[in-house]
């Protein structure tokens, strides 16, 4: 699942800072079934929800995104699984204030904060993992670094109508207090399944990043709907373990 | 011939019946399928007055595929998980109190 999520938010990450939101709401819920290929079979293990609301605190107003998976009843007493993946960003930009991720994954806990400081060009990050202190670190970051999450919803204001079959975008993520270049490859339109929301024609964004959690050429696919609201409608992914995918199976508020 | 089949039907049946009962979705009519097939074969090649093992394995078969196509239709939920919701309600509050000491530094 780990996996599954950085691929997901590599898949949605880049670096177009400069941007103006245009796309992401406030009270978006999508859903979507997680399924993994088991023998030629897809087999569905989770279910993710994507979120956004409102956050006022005493000076600012900002956009509270989240993103989280949890395994179906039926594969709880095997493997649990309830991950929270949450940021905190201004609701214009979607630049990050506040980066949280929080795993637990069967016997596997893992908790890591990043707080963005000096105007997102430095990062205090906290890491807990289970039986162990957390440890604090502060780094630097270049300017359009973006969390995975900010960048998830960030890449819902990129028009792809002005790409071109095989254009390519680079973009920035920090993941595991690593930052990393990952292209996005506009590969054309198509029409796919979209939940509620019907068959949907669909951007096809290919993904690539030099890391070994993604594998093949095209094998890391998104479809993100062809009108303003941009929902990312499917996902496959394929990494060293095997291949899957997310398939939106709700989306309100947009 | 026979004594292989039987034995074929009889270990994709004991699959079958693992993966019925983990939570493996569809993959069980995988091996299901083939206990059945490897049990109508041993049933064909048995001559009369042996046709009873082969014909226990198929209707053994025959309902773990039931049991496995019925558990199909059977929508995939997520447990309401009150530990996991306090969790986050907590989270959200400790999330504030780190925006709000972020933006007394700005």
């Amino acid at each position: 699942m780990r996996k599954i999520f950085f691929i997901l938010t590599v898949t949605l990450a880049f670096n177009g800072l400069a941007q103006t939101n245009k796309s992401v709401k406030s009270g978006e819920k999508f859903v979507y079934a997680a399924s993994y290929n088991m023998s030629g079979l897809m087999t569905q293990l989770a279910q993710v929800t994507m979120e956004t609301e409102t956050v006022k605190t005493s000076k600012n107003t900002l956009l509270h995104l989240s993103c989280q998976a949890s395994t179906f009843s039926k594969w709880d007493s095997f493997f649990k699984i309830r991950d929270l993946y949450e940021a905190y960003v201004n609701p214009q930009t979607l630049k990050p204030s506040l980066y949280k991720r929080d795993i637990v994954e069967g016997s596997y806990t893992k908790k890591e904060k990043y707080i963005f400081k000096n105007d997102g060009r430095t990062i205090e990050s906290t890491l807990t993992k289970k039986n162990m202190q957390p440890v604090k670190k502060t780094f630097n970051v270049g300017g359009s670094t973006q969390d995975a999450i900010s960048t998830l919803y960030q890449l819902r204001n990129i028009d792809f109508n002005k790409f071109k079959a095989g254009q390519i975008k680079t973009f920035t993520v920090i993941f595991d207090e690593k930052e990393m270049i990952v292209s996005a490859k506009y590969m054309g339109k198509e029409t796919v399944a979209a939940g509620n929301l019907g068959r949907k024609q669909c951007y096809k964004i290919s993904i690539a990043a030099k890391t070994q959690a993604l594998k093949g050429t095209d094998k890391n696919i998104i479809w993100l709907t062809a009108d303003n609201a941009r929902v990312p409608a499917l996902i496959k992914f394929s990494i060293p373990v095997g291949t899957g995918q997310l398939t939106l199976t709700n989306a309100s508020g947009i | 011939m026979r004594k292989l089949f039987i034995v074929l039907a009889f270990i994709f049946a004991v699959l079958g019946i693992a993966f019925a009962i983990l939570p493996m979705g569809t993959i069980g009519v995988l091996p299901i399928g083939l206990s059945l097939i490897f049990g109508i074969l041993a049933f064909v090649k048995s001559p009369e007055g042996q046709k009873n093992i082969p014909k226990w394995l198929i209707i053994i078969a025959a309902l773990i595929l039931v049991v496995i196509v019925g558990r199909s239709f059977v929508p995939d939920e997520v447990q309401k998980d009150t530990e996991f919701e306090q969790k986050k309600v907590e989270s959200k509050q400790e999330d504030l109190k780190d925006l709000e000491e972020l933006e007394g530094l700005e």
